[in-house]
């Protein structure tokens, strides 16, 4: 389709792009007390563009631009999935980012990098919409300028970023090598009908998963993870614990089901392109994946660090999942981004609210905090038990749909492995509980919660709970989305 | 092909004419050497120190605010050249491209990043005095 006919079904992108001009206009009319006005904005124009989005299930599966980007319900999906979490990110943000309206700008382009990243079908594409998220989020990780670790954690992001950045697209030099082609697709027939030598497309696999680990936090790429994650804002961790998350997971899963691997003619396996043993390769990061992010985690005395290092499981979690390359584990993932999305965000907005009232971020700071704070407690310990997967609540729903998708294609030891895991983060969890409810701390001092904390704390405990007993529209919506752009 | 003679022709009398005026001016000027005038020429002040400083960050935002022109040009350049095949349409999107660059003139305006004296910021987490 030629660029000016895709125009039509690009209507959620450009919205958000005259939204975002729009918003830096209004940023420099208005005075200093006012500024908050643009968080409101900026949330108004993410609401408008997810109904445009919702309005895109109807389209057929096509390639707009000359193939640059697709637009199929897969992609739908993961961009609604990325605007309702900064849509979120934006109401968490406003307690601490009143007078900073170039924030919200930063978010809202940081939106359209990862838009684009769930629908990229070309090699360039997805080097540009990965900078594009990339480049903003070293804004934001240093946006609390007066704070060193802040301008630390934007430093590390930046050097790890450009590296991994580099490395991918080396990679992608070699697939366009062998092939002669950028758009993914075209890349899969030239795969699919040449025999090619299988280490150099083994190389180029590796070098391109690098880039791809980088985003998602996978080992060995993570180490930016912990540091960005104690040194940004909270809202802004909170932030790449999400949305860049799952944008990164949709350019994972486009990767795989058509350069790595091509859909079967029932869409229910992926056969590989080529003997990489790319499957293997990816289920072997998956278990160092999750058993470092959860044996670090156990050892951690800050929370947001902790958070950091559980961030890293969850991630081999997922990644667990798509190593076994059927679409009922890409389903699986689906429904998991958006259970995570919740229970992630709650325990980051405890974390956010209560650090100045517990005036540290250390896990012994909450101490007691059972009786100084109860629902905000109670809550705590429902976002901590649903990140573990216990039932009855999201996180085991979650859980569940991984394991089974990974049962179900007979990798039983990766399950096994899994499981263990799963045991093992239980400890760390379960401690932060046992210190708010089990121990009592020197202040005994009630917390006083506004309102507006305990809405939005609402916001995260709801979905929290009741996707953990009545999970069947979230899984149909995964299901249905489950539709790809095939060539 | 023709044409290129001409840009020969530029270069070669413009050789001749700087070499001709650097060589009339050693040939005819007196040369007497004084302390003052082996410094460094800074606008006709005494010059203060070694080059090697720390300068205003405030280049950096100047050489970044010129670098986004500088490729708003580039792109307007052959955009230009092919104007009258492509008609309104490329009319219409280089207006766009504009605007949005237009934006960020105006931004970097309002917030002052044009005016270039700014005095020293007082902040509490910036040392006291110079040096360490």
């Amino acid at each position: 389709m030629n660029n000016l006919e895709s125009l039509q079904f690009f209507i959620p992108e450009l919205f958000l792009t005259a939204g975002l001009l729009v918003t830096i206009i209004v940023e420099l009319l208005l005075k200093k007390e006012q500024k908050v006005f643009t968080a409101y904005l900026a949330a108004t124009v993410l609401l408008i563009t997810i109904f445009f989005l919702i309005r895109q299930y109807a389209i057929e599966p096509a390639a707009l631009f000359g193939g640059m980007v697709v637009i199929d319900p897969m992609a739908v999906f993961f961009k609604i999935l990325t605007a309702v979490s900064t849509l979120i990110i934006v109401f968490f943000s406003i307690p601490s980012f009143r007078v900073k309206a170039e924030y919200y700008v930063l978010l809202l382009a940081t939106t359209l990098g990862m838009m684009l990243m769930a629908q990229v079908n070309d090699l360039l594409m997805i080097i540009l919409a990965m900078e594009l998220v990339g480049l903003v989020s070293y804004v934001l990780a240093g946006y609390r300028r007066s704070d060193p670790k802040s301008g630390e954690a934007s430093l590390k992001y930046i050097l790890f970023g450009a590296a991994s950045t580099g490395i991918m697209a080396f990679g992608f030099s070699y697939i366009y090598g062998l092939t002669g082609q950028t758009n993914l697709f075209e890349i899969q027939q030239a795969l699919q009908s040449t025999q090619h030598n299988p280490v150099i497309l083994f190389v180029a696999f590796v070098l391109i998963i690098a880039g791809l680990g980088y985003k998602i936090a996978m080992v060995p790429f993570h180490f930016w993870l912990p540091d960005v994650y104690e040194g940004a804002p909270t809202p802004v961790t909170a932030f790449f614990s999400v949305g860049p998350k799952a944008a990164g997971m949709a350019v994972l899963i486009r990767f795989i089901i058509s350069i790595v691997a091509g859909v079967s003619a029932d869409g229910q396996t992926f056969t590989a392109n080529a003997p990489i043993h790319a499957q293997e390769l990816l289920a072997v990061l998956a278990v160092l994946t999750m058993t470092l992010g959860n044996l670090s985690a156990l050892q951690q005395k800050n929370i947001k660090r902790m958070m950091a290092y559980s961030s890293i499981a969850h991630a081999g979690y997922m990644l667990m999942a798509l190593a076994v390359f059927t679409s009922q584990s890409v389903e699986a993932v689906m429904f998991y981004l958006v259970v995570y999305m919740f229970m992630n965000f709650g325990a980051f907005w405890v974390i956010h609210r209560m650090t100045p009232h517990l005036g540290s971020e250390e896990i012994t700071a909450y101490t007691g905090l059972g009786y100084r704070a109860p629902l905000v407690a109670v809550a705590m310990g429902v976002f901590m038990f649903s990140l573990t997967g216990l039932p009855p609540l999201a996180g085991f729903i979650g859980k569940f749909y991984l394991f089974a998708a990974v049962i179900k294609a007979e990798w039983y030891i990766l399950a096994v492995l899994g499981v263990l895991n799963s045991v093992v983060s239980l400890y760390y969890y379960a401690y932060v509980t046992k210190v708010m409810f089990l121990n009592r701390g020197d202040d005994e001092s009630a917390v006083s919660i506004s309102s507006y904390d305990t809405a939005l704390l609402l916001v995260f405990l709801i979905p929290t709970l009741v996707l953990g007993v009545y999970w069947v529209p979230v899984i149909s919506w995964a299901t249905q989305s489950l539709h790809f752009f095939l060539g | 092909m023709a044409s290129f003679y001409i840009a020969l022709l530029f270069l070669a009398v413009g050789f001749l004419l700087v070499g001709l005026t650097v060589l009339f001016s050693r040939l005819l000027h007196p040369r007497i050497n004084y302390p003052e005038k082996n410094l460094t020429y800074e606008c006709g002040i005494i010059p203060e120190g070694e080059s090697w400083i720390k300068f205003n960050s405030r280049f950096y935002v100047i050489a970044l605010i010129f670098l986004i022109f500088d490729v708003e040009i580039l792109f307007l350049f052959p955009w230009a050249v092919v104007f009258e095949e492509l008609g309104l349409l490329a009319f219409v999107e280089m207006f766009i491209f504009i605007v949005i660059l237009l934006v960020g003139l105006a931004y970097v305006w309002v917030k002052g990043d044009l005016d270039w004296i700014k005095p020293r910021p007082e902040l509490a987490h910036l040392p006291k005095e110079k040096g360490k």
